[in-house]
């Protein structure tokens, strides 16, 4: 499993892929943090929970954790690079395992850059804007742990999509709609339900107030059962079937 | 000597398409092995079952007696490749190579020892994408070296070689055979292995048409001598009583099996029979290549 896992953490590094998403991630988070000081009136960024969204947008970086997860796993079927990986190792349950830990590593690099970059831009920008910190430090504590935790399982998370659909746009393209559209819909028409889903449960683990949305505890635990679903269902489908 | 490689009755159906049938097979220890038939015979299938990429639907795949994923560290006594196309244009050929040799517990020493033995350590640090096929082949070969393995198992290595590159992996291929280890080595033509290989396996739609030393396969069609003659039914019932059998006629001309050109012209002045040329065919490889399969898809 070592071995492997130097191999799959020097894939990650040998690639500007890791890079230019961790960029996106930065890039994101930034725009959110910028966007939720700037855009709105002194009154509003006075309000805990609008501080909070601020300080919980490290979680938009466990997006790009999970597509880091996608193309982990989805490069070796498309440039075929899964046959010499399993040549070399052809225990597929040990692939596969070390893949998680390598992307959850990444995801948890994401995390840290998340943390840091949302807590410095946001509380430079209320700063600039005059605006009372109200957030408690234990808050921030608990966002800066969820949005970790949330980064490391929508690594794997995104790693057991990767597994199950193998074909890389097609995962891409499928973690979008989950997220931006069937989560959205299903969230906004259907709460009670809705808020129990990845995307939504990783909100929550930010320490974000949005109506409906679940305590960052009972949302670790939607995601950690979500990954773990999932990742059963990758290893079911690694570990059996031919290989073309 | 033992069998590295070994099919018993190997099956492997898709769908109601059947690619490999009860296909068996041997590959002795420190042999080159030349892995042949035409495209579409079931050769890479068979070949993905050998290292466990694909299941087979019946019978077994055995590499040094067990199925290749029950091999301890098998990168370390086994080196193959599939695809020479194989790698993420965006690495660089030693990042390749480093990433496969971390799973091997290969250390980076041997990374850059492979990269000498293929000739790629001018270019190692460029991009794998911008490769030429024949750098490719060659990374591709690294890559099964990398383990210093006892066996190499190479699927079609020698497609989109330019002349040159052919006659390079030939003599790689030699040299790696001449150390006592073992290659299995696939292609559809038998020319590009001939120099190459001692032995060979011949399949066409996925079943064994034959496994001998190449040499037994040269003499097993060497001998055939065309006679043009004025007279071929005369000639023919002359050969039946002389007791030939391997003769067969196509309008003026008779073509003898088995039969020296001397014994052959005495047959023919015995029975009086005119004979306008006599010519002694050399039978390439490759004839008996397409006549051993060509006589399977009947």
């Amino acid at each position: 499993m070592r071995a492997q896992l130097r191999s799959e953490l020097l894939k990650l590094r040998t690639t500007r892929t890791t890079l230019g998403l961790l960029l996106g991630a930065i890039a994101i988070v930034l725009l959110e943090v910028f966007g939720d000081v700037f855009s709105d009136n002194l009154q509003a960024i006075s309000t805990e929970d609008k501080q909070r969204v601020v300080f919980g947008a490290g979680t938009l970086g466990a997006l790009f954790a999970a597509y880091t997860g996608i193309i982990l796993l989805t490069n070796e079927f498309r440039y075929g690079t899964i046959r010499p990986t399993l040549l070399f190792e052809p225990r597929r349950r040990i692939v596969i395992g070390a893949k998680l830990i390598a992307v959850a590593l990444v995801g948890a690099a994401f995390g840290v850059v998340g943390v840091a970059l949302s807590f410095a831009a946001g509380f430079a920008a209320l700063d600039a804007r005059g605006v009372d910190f109200v957030v408690s430090g234990g808050h921030l504590a608990l966002a800066a742990g969820g949005t970790i935790a949330g980064c490391v399982l929508c690594a794997m998370f995104g790693l057991a999509i990767g597994a199950l659909i193998r074909h890389q746009v097609g995962a891409i393209v499928f973690l979008a709609v989950w997220f931006f559209t069937f989560e959205q819909i299903l969230f906004n028409d259907a709460p009670a339900v809705g808020r129990y889903l990845p995307g939504q449960a990783t909100s929550a683990l930010g320490g974000v107030t949005t109506p409906h949305l679940l305590s960052p505890t009972v949302g670790a635990v939607a995601l950690v059962l979500w990954t773990l679903a999932f990742v059963a269902l990758a290893m079911a489908r690694t570990e059996r079937g031919d290989i073309a | 000597m033992s069998a590295v490689l070994e099919t018993r009755g190997l099956t492997k159906r898709f769908g109601d398409v059947t690619a490999v049938s009860e296909l068996s097979f041997a590959v002795q220890e420190g042999t080159v092995t030349g892995f042949l038939g035409p495209n579409g015979a079931g050769k890479t299938t068979t070949m993905r079952m050998l290292l466990g990429l694909a299941e087979p639907t019946g019978g077994q795949a055995l590499v040094f007696g067990r199925r290749y994923r029950e091999l301890e560290q098998p990168a370390r006594r086994v080196g193959a490749v599939l695809e020479a196309s194989d790698l993420h244009p965006g690495r660089s050929g030693r990042d390749h190579l480093r990433v496969l040799a971390a799973a091997a517990g290969v250390g980076p020493a041997r990374v850059d020892e492979v990269l000498r033995l293929v000739e790629l350590g001018g270019v190692a640090d460029r991009r794998a994408g911008g490769y030429s096929l024949g750098m490719r082949q060659r990374l591709s070969l690294a890559t099964a070296l990398l383990g210093d393995p006892e066996l190499l198992v190479l699927d079609e290595p020698a497609n989109g070689l330019d002349p040159e590159g052919v006659r390079w992996l030939r003599d790689f291929l030699r040299a790696f055979g001449a150390e006592g280890r073992t290659v299995l080595v696939s292609s559809h033509l038998l020319a590009e292995v001939a120099q190459t290989v001692d032995r060979v396996v011949i399949i066409n739609h996925g079943r064994l048409v034959v496994q001998s030393p190449l040499s037994d396969l040269t003499a097993r069609l060497a001998g055939t001598v065309r006679v043009d003659t004025t007279r071929p039914e005369v000639f023919e019932r002359a050969l039946r009583a002389a007791g030939v059998t391997g003769a067969e006629r196509e309008n003026g001309t008779v073509r003898v099996h088995g039969l020296t050109a001397e014994r052959i012209g005495e047959i023919a002045f015995d029975a009086g029979v005119p004979v306008r040329q006599l010519t002694t065919e050399s039978s390439s490889l490759e004839d008996v290549f397409l006549e051993l399969t060509a006589g399977r898809e009947a």
